[in-house]
Parts: structure tokens; sequence; C-alpha cells
């Protein structure tokens, strides 16, 4: 099942290669219908898309935003110059370089590799310092970290002038010693798209866009998605440095500043216009951007007297100014994010468009006749599994002065369905959070199978085997319904073992979402997202699946259905059940042992008809003392 | 000690600014949830009406009140134009929003105006310094000092006594239950940003009066030093934000005597490493506000 090598690598392969054609292809044409003045440009955009592809595989695949990838390019920028610039030239303009550097002599290509080793081990302290910041989708001290370290970078760049030539002098390479062939910005170039598109469709890459769109439900899924940004983050890096490289080199000299706010708001700009979840939009933005600013430079520069057209300006004269570059700059940032915040493409990417265009004329092909044959084979029956006991006693929690429990035990074993019922309130949904590790309690202990599991984080229960589904709907949204049970099915195939891995396919059929298989989840209605829900949770084979009203929002017969899915569903891998809700036929009516909470309390326990039975909860739940 | 005595009054005096301006990025935050980079703008735009004031040979006593009027009704327009159309998105959008809008104003009187520095007149007091026993302080720091402590007790008052502080903390605490509590949120939004407009408006008249002069890119400092503070003290507490203002004036005194000189211009750098490190080790910052995720 995984992985593909059709899907995750060929197509992305193919694709970046028609892409590059296309892309370079466009470049070359201005190039020749301009003649000279405008091969500079298309070199720059050609590096500019390397560093922007770059911050892509970041940004778009964490979904945090960073203003740092420059910071990290200035890094490798003056790496590789302080590496690459002849031990003559350097004692012209550093003499006094650290670390003996003024007589390094290397070539221009280790001097790359060099750039971007040291960027990425920089890299890997600052993603330490992200993770730690508890970074994820939109995180705000995230994000500053990445400030920071630009504006460290200037910083050391402009006050240490013994290694980098200070705030005015720079450093330069001698004229001559510029690129004399675009041979190494293609290389580079391809390279980074090839990297980009391969990373997105890798485990890591996967597992990373889970966590860009839900955080919290990628935890409960067993993903730890701090490992897959800081797998992000170095891959992103590496990419950025090499790019930085070639654009120090193609410049011929650096400055602070060349690596600072300005190219900072140039890349962000080009990556979020064509859409910064997509490989695709990232090369289109740039295109899109060096065109709107060559454009308005001419404007500022010839007025309105360009490419033939001549119009009597003078009205609108102030507009078009020098300079215009940084406002048409700044007013696209600001137009799209109010516009259209997920860029021209969104999520559309060349390449997938491409093998759905294959697939489907294959399929058509083949397969029109017996249009049932693609069904896949319903679940299959249970192999005995070794048995499971969650058990939890006396849990405390508190927030503030609440108590939100006190001193709750609760027992549960696999193949058992047990029902959680009680008031809005009444410490239920907290109950599974404390079991899925969201909530740590003040007190009590915790335990799966006889170990101590209590403070274990989410994502670890999650691959013992405790697996929940929410109340509110925590789907990847972006993600197609079979991506998201392919999260948990890749992380089963790595941590459920002993298990039986469950066919994806024949999950979603089980779940009656065959037919919405390859439809986003944000386009799915509330009943077919609760059963995507149960689907993505029975995907990891729990041992525990924990269901937090699974069936609000239903119908009746949409909730009868559900719960002959879930029992089924629970069956078939021999998981025990927890199922919470306040609607007491509901919970009876599948629960083999319900456990009744109020104020934070167990106040019974037992069978459907012990429970209905006790006094207690006749007074606490249902409202009343005597017989009905 | 007589040099920490100093350190800290000094440390006093710039932390003032800063906590008004971190105060004013905590309040936004607080009812948009939105980090604002283009809060050093305000203090952009107010400096080229400086600039324009003193080309008509107005006084100092009647541009600083300018000053304060421009910055409010910058940080209205700012609102009305920009962010009140990116209400409710992802923090993704939110922020870059912000960043765009500093980028707008700033390459705007870079295109527009002039890229060169732009003075205008300020009063004769401000280098001027008295002593107290062995201690050398500015008449400029005790002015500043001062209108802080009155400038924070009177928004203590008016987010404590008022309906709209009330409305406006309710609003920080839980926007959506504020609003089914009938807390209109236009208006409190509105308010959140003309009261942070008003803060960095009375930190612009001290910053501007300081450095005398003003730039395009004259943002980028006090934005930083805002957002910085607020989020050292604990982006969401109002309390933190005015603590993280003090905390980082005083860090920057404290560094910029102490440090050996050759990295003593590395000051800023030494500080962003501080304050990566604090968010590395205190994520939340100094105070921590409940953010309990609901699931």
């Amino acid at each position: 099942m995984f992985p593909s090598l059709g899907r995750d690598v060929a197509f992305p392969v193919v694709g970046s290669v028609l892409l590059f054609s296309v892309f370079v292809g466009a470049g070359l044409i201005y190039q020749n219908w301009l003649g000279g003045a405008a091969e500079r440009l298309v070199t720059v955009m050609l590096i500019d898309a390397v560093i922007v592809l770059g911050i892509q595989i970041y940004v778009g695949n964490t979904g945090v935003l960073s203003f740092g990838h420059i910071g990290f390019g200035a890094i490798a920028g003056y790496t590789f110059a302080v590496f690459a610039i002849s031990p003559e030239e350097k004692a012209k303009r550093i003499p006094d370089a650290p670390f003996g550097l003024a007589e390094v002599d290397v070539s221009s290509t280790t001097a790359v590799l060099i750039a971007v080793l040291l960027t990425v081990a920089v890299a890997l302290i600052i993603g330490v310092g992200l993770a730690r910041s508890g970074a994820q989708s939109g995180a705000v001290s995230a994000t500053v970290i990445t400030l920071a370290l630009l504006f460290v970078t200037h910083e050391v760049a402009r006050n240490w002038p013994e290694l980098t030539g200070g705030e005015r002098a720079g450093l330069f390479f001698p004229i001559g010693g510029k690129l004399d062939t675009r041979v190494p910005i293609y290389v580079a170039l391809f390279g980074a798209l090839v990297v980009a598109r391969v990373y997105a469709q890798s485990r890591s890459g996967r597992l990373a866009v889970a966590a860009r769109e839900d955080n919290l439900a990628a935890r409960a899924m067993g993903v730890n998605p701090l490992v897959q940004q800081m797998a992000a983050l170095l891959i992103s890096v590496a990419v950025v440095s090499v790019g930085a490289s070639l654009r120090v080199y193609e410049d011929g000299s650096l400055l602070p500043d060349n690596f600072f706010f300005n190219y900072t708001l140039l890349t962000l700009v080009m990556l979020i216009v064509g859409g910064r979840n997509s490989v695709t939009g990232a090369l289109l933005g740039v295109a899109v951007m060096t065109a709107g600013r060559e454009l308005a430079r001419r404007l500022g520069q010839d007025g309105f007297e360009i490419f033939g057209i001549g119009l009597d300006g003078e009205p609108l004269d102030w507009v078009f100014r020098e300079n215009l570059q940084t406002v048409f700059l700044g007013v696209s940032m600001l137009g799209f994010m109010i516009l259209r915040p997920s860029g021209l493409l969104g999520d559309w990417e060349f390449d997938e468009w491409l093998r759905s265009r294959f697939r489907r004329s294959r399929v058509g092909r083949k397969a029109q006749a017996a249009e049932t044959e693609t069904k896949p084979d319903p679940l299959p029956e249970l192999e005995s599994v070794e048995p499971s006991v969650l058990e939890a006693q006396g849990i405390d929690v508190s927030f503030g002065g609440f108590k939100a429990l006190s001193n709750v035990g609760l027992v549960a074993r696999s193949g058992e369905v047990i029902g959680i019922i009680g008031p809005n309130g009444a410490g239920k949904t907290t109950m599974v959070n404390v079991i899925t590790g969201l909530v740590e309690p003040s007190s009590g202990k915790f335990s799966l199978n006889g170990e101590d599991v209590t403070s274990t984080p989410t994502h670890r229960l999650a691959r013992l085997g405790v697996v929940r589904t929410f109340q509110n709907l925590r789907l990847f949204a972006a993600l197609t319904v079979r991506e998201n049970v392919e999260v948990s099915a890749l992380i089963a195939a790595d941590h459920r073992q002993g298990r039986t891995l469950i066919d994806v396919d024949s999950v979603i059929a089980e779940a009656s979402l065959w037919e919405y298989r390859d439809r986003r989840a944000r386009e799915l209605d509330y009943g077919n997202s609760r059963r995507l829900e149960l689907a993505r949770a029975a995907a990891l084979t729990p041992s525990f699946l924990l269901l937090d009203e699974p069936t609000s929002g239903m119908s009746d017969l949409e909730s009868t259905e559900m719960i002959e899915q879930v029992r089924h569903m629970a069956a078939t891998i021999g998981a025990g059940v927890l199922v919470i809700d306040h609607d007491l036929n509901f919970i009876t009516g599948i629960s083999d042992r319900i456990y009744v909470f109020d104020h934070g309390e167990v106040i019974a326990h037992g069978s459907a008809e012990e429970v209905q039975a006790d006094p207690l909860v006749r007074v606490a739940y249902l409202g009343t003392e005597g017989t009905t | 000690m007589i040099e920490l005595l100093q350190n800290l009054i000094d440390g006093l005096g710039r932390g003032s600014i800063y906590a008004l301006l971190a105060l004013g990025v905590a309040v936004v935050f607080g009812v948009m949830h939105l980090l604002n980079f283009a809060h050093g703008e305000l203090i952009t735009i107010s400096g080229y009406a400086a600039y324009a004031a003193g080309q008509q040979g107005w006084s100092w006593y009647i541009i600083a009140p300018l000053i304060v009027v421009c910055a409010v009704v910058a940080s209205l327009v700012i609102e009305r134009v920009a962010f009140s159309r990116v209400r409710g998105e992802s923090d993704f959008t939110l922020l870059l929003t912000s960043f765009g809008v500093h980028f707008v104003v700033s390459a705007a009187f870079l295109l527009y105006v002039s890229a060169s520095v732009k003075t205008y007149p300020r009063p004769g007091w401000v280098t001027n310094t008295y002593s107290v026993g062995p201690l050398n302080i500015e008449v400029f720091d005790t002015v500043v000092i001062v209108v802080t402590i009155v400038t924070l007790i009177a928004t203590t008052m008016l987010l404590q006594r008022t309906m709209f502080g009330l409305a406006l903390r309710a609003a920080s605490a839980d926007f959506d239950t504020a609003r089914l509590m009938g807390v209109k949120s236009d208006s409190v939004i509105r308010g959140a940003f003309a009261l942070s407009g008003l803060l960095a408006g009375i930190a612009g008249v001290f910053w501007l009066m300081r450095a005398g002069s003003t730039t395009p890119s004259a943002g980028i400092d006090p934005m930083l030093k805002g957002v910085l503070a607020a989020l050292i003290g604990g982006l969401g507490s109002l309390r933190g934000a005015v603590l993280g203002g003090f905390a980082l004036g005083l860090a920057e005194v404290l560094l910029r005597s102490r440090l050996p000189d050759s990295i003593a211009s590395l000051t800023e750098g030494v500080i962003f490493v501080l304050i990566a490190l604090l968010f590395i080790f205190r994520p939340q910052g100094l105070i921590t506000v409940a953010h309990a995720e609901r699931v």
C-alpha cells in the first residue's frame, strides 16, 4: 500500500519536468523577445524560484509562517561567499577574518556544500526552539522566533565587519568571477521542484500536512507534528541555502540588506500569491510577481509609454513613480490576504491533476462496464487479538478553582462497549481528554494493560491504541477522504505492529464513503464528516476507540446506521469502545456497561437496567424521584 | 550600586515607551487574535504629520497632540481598510495582512514623500538632565515615566470602570461568548483599535521627540519593540504587556552598559537571542494566560 512508486515518485518527477520546462521556457521566450536587458531578470527569477520553493517546503507543509528563511539565506550566503572568494581577494577585503578563513581556498561547489551543511546545522537548533515554542499552523510565537532569527542575522552581518565586510563595504567577488552559465541554476531549480513535490508526497510530508490542517487531531491519530516539522524545516533550509548561494554568486556582491526585510517580503508575496500550499502555486507566484514587478518598474520608469501603448497619463502621473515595485509588492500581499488568502491555485497541484486525468482515462477504458468492480472487499473478520484493559483510578482534574472531575474510576476491556452518560458539564469530555492525554489529571492514575500511562503525550497514547473522535469534528479539511484515512494507516503501519492492518479502501467503503473517496474533507456534509472521523480512527486499529458524541446532529436513521458501523468496525478490529452521549436511550441501546457522570463524579455504574433503576441517577439525570 | 540605580532609571524611561506600545499591541490581539506588525506604522504616519506641521512653523506643543490624534485616526483607518476585512480568518492570514499593511505604508512614504530623513522641531528640554545626588536623570525620562504612569492608570480605569472596558475584557477572554452576551463586536474592535492608536500616539510623541526625525522605515523599530514586549509578557495579557515593556527596556539598558565592548554593538542581537530563549523555555511568556483548547 505504501509507498506507491507511481503515485509518490513518478508523477511528481514527471510533473516537475513539465513544470520546469514551461517555467524556464517562458523565461527564455521573454528573454529572446527583449534581448540582453531581460537576461538578468530571468536569471534572478530562476534563483528566486529556488528560494521560494525552499520556503514552500516548510511554510506550505507545516502552515507555520516563517520570516526567518531569508535569515537562513543570509547565513548560507555569507558562508558561501567567505569560502568561495579567493584568498587574494579576501586579503583585500577581510584580511582579519576569524578562524583563519581568510586563507581558505575551496571550489565554489565545495563552498555551496559547506554553506548548506552549516545552515542546516543552525536550522536544527532553531527547529528545536520552534518545537519548544509549540509551533503549529499559524502559531504566533513560532513566527516571532523566525523574525528574531532574521534580525539577529542582519545585526550580526552589520556588526561583524571582520567576517562580512560590514554594512557598507560588504563582500565582493572579483569581476568575472560571476556565474558565466545558467546550468547550476537550472540544476538547482529542477532539484528544488523534485524535492518539494516528493517531500509533499512522502510519509513525513503527509503527516506534516495533517498536522497543519488540525494539530490536535493529528496528535490524536498518533502523529508527532514536531518531528515532521523538523524534517520539513531541514529540507526546506537546505534548498534555501543552495538558492541563497546562487543568489550571492550571481549578484557578485553581498551586503547585509540583500537578505533582509525587502527580500523576505518579496519571497513571501511570491509564495502566497500563487498559493502557499502548492508547489505549482509557488512557481506560478514567482512568475506572476516577476512579471508584475517588471511591469511596475517599467511603469515607474517610462510612464505610460510601454509596449507601444501610449496613453495620456498626466492625471495619474503621481501614481507611477520609481520604486513602484515596493508598493506593488505590499499591495499584492494585502490584496491577496484580504480577497484570496489561499492564493491563485489554493491546493491545486499540477502532477496530481495529471495523475487524476491519467487514472480516469485508464479506468474509463477498462472498467466502464463493471462499475462495481472497483468497490473494495468488505472488512475482514476478526483475527484474535490480545485482550486489552484500560483502567483509570481516582482521577482528579481542576481548572482553576473548578473541579471538573473528582475521584473518577473507570475500567474498559476490549470487546466491550462502555457508555458514558451525563448532562452537559458533567465531565464526560474532560474524562476523554484525560484518557487521550490532552488534559493532565492533578491526581490519579491511568493504565493500559497494567502499564502506567498517566501523562503520556497524546500521540504516543494513540500509537498504544487509545484513539478518539471529536465532538466538534476535526478532520484534515484540505485532504481528501482517502488521504484522511491514509494518515492513520501510515501511523498504524509503523506503530501498530502485531495488528492486522486495515485496508484503507475497505474502511472507507465500510463507512459508506466510497463514492466520496476523492472529495476533500471540507466538502463533506455533516453526516459524512462524522463517518469519516470514525473511519479515520478505525484505520489506526485501536485497542480502544473513544467516541465523543458520535451521533450528535444526526437524524434517527443516520444514528442507527452509525451505531451499526461502530459495532461492526469495533468487532472487526477487536477494539473496546467508549461512547459519550447525553441521550439515555441511545446509550442504553448500545452499551454493555454504563458510567453515569454528574458534577464531575461517577454517580452510578453498571448495566443499562441497573443504572436506570438507580435512584441517584433518576434524581440527578432524569430530574424525577418518583416512578414513571 | 549607583550604576545599577542609574540603569534602573534609564531602563524605566525606555521601558515606559515600550510598555505603551506593547499595551496597544496586546489590546488588539485580545479582541482579534491579530499580532499587529503594522503597529509601528502609526508612529511613521504621525512622524510625517509632525514633519508637515513643523514645515508650517507650528510649535512642538501643537504638534504633540496632533501626533496623538493622527495615530488614533490612522489606527481606525487601517482597521477599516484592512483588518476589518480579515476578521475571523486564520492566524496565518492575519499575520501576513498586518505585515502587508506595514509594507504598504512604508513603501507609500518612500514613493510619495521621500527616502530621506525628515526632521521636525522638538522642545529644548529633551536633552537636559538634572542631578539627584550622584544620579544623572534626564528631564525627558522623568516626563516619560510620569506620563506613562498617568496613562496606565487612566487605561486601567477605562478597562475596569466603564462598559467599554468590560466589553473589551470580556471579548478578550472569549470573543464568541461575549458576542452572545450582547457585546457588539464592531464597536469593541473599533474601540480596541482606537485605544491602541491612542497608546501608540502617546508613545509616539516620546519616540519621535527622542528621535527628532523620521524616515519611511521608522516604524520597524517601535513595531518590533511593541510586539516583542507584548510577547515577552504573554500575549493576551494586558498586565503582561506592560510588564514586558518594562522588562525589555531594562534588559536593553543593562545589556548595553554591561556587555563587553567587543560585542556591545550586538546588543539588539543579544536581546533577540534572549527573547528566543525565553519563548523556548516559557512559550507562554512571563504571564500565563489560560488558553484551554476546546475539544
